[in-house]
């Protein structure tokens, strides 16, 4: 298996924006099962580090958070994704691939120093 | 936006943490839940799965803390954790919380009140318009009534001209007028202003209209600015005075205006007049002559220019003139000009005085903070146990540190609290104090910037506090609590309580000692002889004449004629024994001083020529104001205005014109530049008697050269009666006020006083200061007393294992006695030391308000030592009789 990651510090926001576009609103077992799937199980999320970001960019009014009855009959809090949060999503993977970019000319060696 | 958000919902969090816990854990059970079924649902067994779900949580308590902090505002909900902790740990000491609250409250407030004072009076910008560009111009020379001539019509003239720098210059010339109202007659200070005044000066009125150049010079009608003091005093704040016509020395004046509240310097004035007001202030005497100077200066300067520039040209301007006109400006006598910002001229007689309180106020609160300090250290080694416990269950240094930030907010905030009820009275009291020596005194507030003032004192000290007490770096705690920290404190911490009690004993001295110096000046003062057989005296000052009707022969008579008829009547009273005619009254300053010569003399030209102040005086006036005959003779009924010109001369004079000479017999003349304007002539008088010198400067002032003339031989410029009795002379003032009024009804009565009150005036202010200076020293050495006490038990207590040993090991003990005595004694005696080196210095600061004592003053500073030292010792004495008492077999089972 492959190291386990922490989750960076803002890079957690994106990812739980990114899954609740892709899957409509789920709850926070479904969000984490998610991004640790993607993640190929590289990544694990406790409830201390979840909650905390789900009820953060629930204040910051990105997500919105619904009591309901999930598929098998359990009542669950899901999230959604608001019109706010959509356009924070598509800011925030811009800024990403910007970044990444960067870093990533910053990091590769360059012609003349090989 | 996005902030703002969160930021809402989250101090909503704050307040609806239960609904929202609820939540969360029904969440995280739906989580868990969901994570076991599906392990489940994977093969693995119900026990298994479970375990899986749970791990794969991680600590859930923690990550309901993580959410709890994203939901509020952790640092918020932090705080009110610490308060109420605070709270309940106070409670439970509360001889400890209500020391510390007593006595901050008492710093505290001595601190907010003084400094409310010291920003209205000397400190907070001036309520002119641009008050900060108002500059106050004053000449001086040496000898007496030199310190401040002001200037003739001719200087201003040239210092206009002169000075590029000064935008412009508003003339203020101190006059009195009587202004006769339905009630009687009285007397009223006024200004006589040029019409630029108001302009220059940034003042506007409040009602009505100010004066402009339409109402200078003369055939305009008099027109009347009442002051705000004034128009409050005379004619009750009514709004509507504008417009009405009064009388003011017999003359029409109407009130066009009411000005703005604010301060007038040198004196205190209830209207403003145009210069028409007085006859004199037109006249050519006034306008031609160098040397009449009548006019008080206050100028504006121009936008770019700095008060240094303005004093420059002032001065290059000045020279030049004085050059140009070296009759009116005797080289002797040192003629000089100063240009004084006008906020600092006006605190100019507070300044000393309020600095002294302030610098007391800081010395208090030194002390207090020294005390609560130590306090708080005694108490904060008696909770390292408690603070290690709670450390261990997780709270950080950052977080212990707040915790006592917050309690110690508590104590400051509670004393400021307190403090405030105490500078609210002491604001009260301080202003009449102040309004002795500042027109500014009705400008002290308890204002916003005082009490920021008083909170961030409250701030400061319980910072203070929190960061004195010591507590380990992050990690270290387990060190903190092994070692032999418990219960005695370390080393560290017991040197600086130590230094604490010694700073305490050195400013309580310092402070004791200036005490002493005012006390004693106060002492020195009251025992001054004033010059006067006795005290039984009562005054009564008023002018029959104004200055105009001095020059008609047949007012004066007139006037002499009813000045008689209230003597017969007054001597009729019961009790009176004497009643004599004269100006100015006894123990009172003239302010007319003449240049005199002595026929046969000839004084050094180089040297100011002597010069003394007029006095008028009838046959009884000597007999009355009990002012003892040292040669020669009084006046007599035969020293009439048709007869040979005699006078009498003080002391002072004789000892100065006539060193080791008999003066009876010899001849002197008024002269010199003033002389003409006065309506005495300069023909030889004969000297007749030499009277003792009377103290008429105040009881601090040297007295000055006077000369008598007989009441009788000059114009009775002024008047007054001066009635002495058997006993009790202040139930003469209503009748003897009644003689005066049915005889004189339209005169205004100037001032009924008797010689007690006079003394008064010099003794109450300096009484007062040395009353304050006083308290506050009593206060910083019962909380220094305290202080040393409060260590020594402290000290004792932590000690009691090894004051046990050394008992049991054959200590008597007077030895354990000698011992804790021997340890508050060596502080005692650094910080007596301390404190004298600082007493010396701080006495050479204070020099100024001192009258008849030298500042190193040894008797003050011996005695000062001597009743710190014993009440030192006192306070040592009861933790060493403690230390004393210990029984070495109960000690030693207690272990």
């Amino acid at each position: 298996m492959a190291p386990k990651l922490d989750v960076k510090q803002g890079t957690l926001a994106l990812m739980i924006l990114k899954t609740l576009e892709g899957l409509g609103p789920l709850h926070g077992y479904g969000i984490a099962r998610r991004i640790e799937e993607t993640s190929r199980n590289r990544l694990v999320l406790n409830y201390g580090t979840l909650y905390p970001a789900l009820l953060k960019l629930e204040q910051e009014g990105f997500i919105k958070a619904e009591w309901k009855q999930s598929e098998n009959n359990r009542r669950a809090k899901y999230y959604g994704l608001t019109a706010a949060g959509k356009k924070q999503l598509e800011r925030e993977a811009r800024e990403w691939y910007q970044t990444a970019d960067l870093i990533a000319a910053f990091l590769t060696p360059r012609p003349e120093e090989t | 936006m996005k902030y703002f958000r969160s930021a809402l919902t989250r101090i909503a969090g704050v307040f609806t943490r239960n609904r929202g816990d609820d939540d969360l854990r029904e969440e995280f059970q739906a989580h868990l839940d969901m994570e076991t079924a599906e392990n489940v649902r994977r093969g693995l067994s119900p026990e298994d799965a479970r375990r899986r779900a749970m791990l794969a949580a991680g600590g859930l308590a923690q990550a309901a803390e993580a959410v709890r902090d994203q939901r509020g505002l952790p640092w918020v909900e932090g705080v009110a954790a610490d308060v109420k902790y605070a709270w309940r740990a106070l409670r439970h000491s509360p001889a400890f919380a209500a020391v510390v609250v007593a006595t901050l409250a008492l710093g505290i407030g001595a601190n907010t009140a003084i400094f409310s004072v010291v920003r209205g009076v000397l400190l907070k910008p001036l309520p002119h318009r641009d008050g900060s560009r108002l500059v106050y111009l004053r000449q001086s020379m040496d000898g007496p009534g030199g310190e401040n001539l002001s200037f003739s019509v001719p200087e201003v003239r040239d210092i206009r001209d002169g000075a590029r720098s000064l935008a412009a210059l508003a003339e203020f010339s101190e006059w009195s007028v009587s202004l006769l109202r339905n009630d009687g007659a009285a007397r009223m200070p006024v200004g006589l202003v040029t019409g630029n005044y108001f302009a220059v000066m940034g003042l506007s009125p409040i009602l009505g209209r100010v004066m402009d150049a339409s109402n200078d010079g003369p055939g305009v009608p008099i027109v009347m600015v009442l002051t705000h003091d004034g128009w409050m005093s005379r004619f009750g704040g009514d709004s509507g005075v504008i417009g009405r016509v009064v009388k003011v020395d017999d003359k029409p004046a109407t009130i066009i205006g009411v000005l703005q509240a604010a301060p007038f310097f040198p004196g205190r004035a209830d209207a403003l007049l145009n210069m028409v007001a007085s006859e004199h202030h037109l006249s050519a005497f006034m306008v031609e002559g160098r040397v009449h100077r009548m006019t008080e200066l206050v100028a504006r300067l121009t936008p770019d220019a700095t008060v240094q520039q303005a004093r420059g040209e002032v001065q290059a301007t000045y020279e030049r003139m004085t050059r140009d006109h070296t009759e009116a400006y005797n080289p002797g006598q040192h003629y000089r000009v100063a240009v004084i910002p006008f906020r600092k001229v006006i605190g100019e007689r507070a300044s000393l005085t309020l600095w002294l309180l302030m610098g007391a106020a800081v010395f208090v609160m030194i002390i207090t903070a020294a005390n609560v300090a130590n306090l708080t250290l005694m108490r904060g080694v008696r909770r390292e146990h408690e603070l290690v416990v709670r450390a261990a269950l997780g709270a950080g240094v950052a977080r212990l540190r707040r915790l006592l930030l917050v309690e110690n907010l508590f104590l400051t905030l509670g004393g400021a609290a307190i403090g405030l009820v105490i500078a609210v009275a002491g604001v009260r009291l301080l202003t009449s104090f102040a309004a002795r020596y500042s027109p500014r005194a009705d400008e002290i507030r308890l204002d916003g910037t005082v009490l920021g003032f008083t909170l961030l004192l409250s701030v400061a000290v319980a910072l203070l506090l929190a960061f004195l007490a010591s507590l380990p770096r992050d990690g270290a705690f387990a060190s903190w609590i092994s070692g032999a920290t418990r219960m005695t404190g370390n080393l560290g911490k017991n040197r600086l309580q130590r230094a604490l009690v010694v700073v305490q004993v050195a400013v309580s001295v310092v402070l004791l000692a200036g005490a002493g110096l005012l006390t004693r000046t106060m002492i020195r003062l009251s025992n001054v002889q004033t010059g006067l057989r006795t005290e039984e005296i009562l005054t009564i000052q008023f002018s029959l004449l104004t200055p105009p009707q001095t020059r008609d022969p047949a007012a004066d008579a007139n006037a002499k004629d009813r000045y008689e008829r209230m003597k017969l009547e007054a001597a009729a009273l019961p009790g009176v024994t004497e009643v004599g005619i004269g100006s100015p009254m006894p123990l009172r300053r003239s302010d007319v001083p003449l240049e005199v010569k002595v026929e046969g003399k000839v004084f050094d030209p180089r040297e100011a020529p002597p010069r003394a102040e007029i006095r008028t005086a009838d046959p009884n006036f000597f007999r009355a104001a009990g002012i003892p005959l040292l040669r020669g003779r009084y006046f007599e009924t035969t020293d009439r205005r048709d007869g040979a010109k005699v006078v009498i001369i003080n002391h002072t004079l004789a000892d100065q014109l006539f060193p080791g000479e008999d003066p009876v017999g010899k001849n002197l003349a008024w002269t010199g530049e003033i002389l003409k304007f006065t309506p005495f002539g300069g023909e030889w008088r004969t000297i007749v008697g030499v009277v003792a010198s009377t103290q008429d400067g105040g009881l601090d002032a040297k007295p000055v050269p006077s000369v008598y003339m007989p009441f009788a031989q000059v114009p009775a410029i002024g008047g007054g009666l001066v009635i002495r009795a058997d006993s009790n002379v202040a139930q003469l003032v209503a009748p003897a006020t009644q003689i005066v009024r049915r005889i004189a009804p339209t005169t205004p009565i100037d001032r009924v006083q008797t010689i007690s009150q006079v003394r008064e005036e010099s003794v109450a202010p300096r009484r007062l200061n040395a009353a304050l200076i006083s308290s506050f020293g009593l206060l910083a050495v019962i909380i220094a007393a305290v202080g040393i006490a409060g260590v020594l038990a402290f000290s004792v207590s932590a000690r009691t294992t090894e004051i046990g040993i050394r008992m049991s090991l054959g200590a008597d003990p007077g030895r354990v006695q000698r011992m804790i005595l021997g340890e508050g004694g060596t502080l005692l005696l650094i910080g007596l030391v301390a404190g004298g080196a600082g007493a010396l210095l701080a006495a050479r600061v204070i020099r100024g308000l001192l009258f008849d004592i030298e500042p190193n003053d040894p008797t003050t500073l011996v005695g000062v030592s001597l009743m710190m030292a014993a009440i030192g010792l006192v306070a040592c004495w009861v933790p060493a009789l403690r230390a004393a008492r210990i029984d070495p077999a109960i000690t030693m089972r207690a272990q």
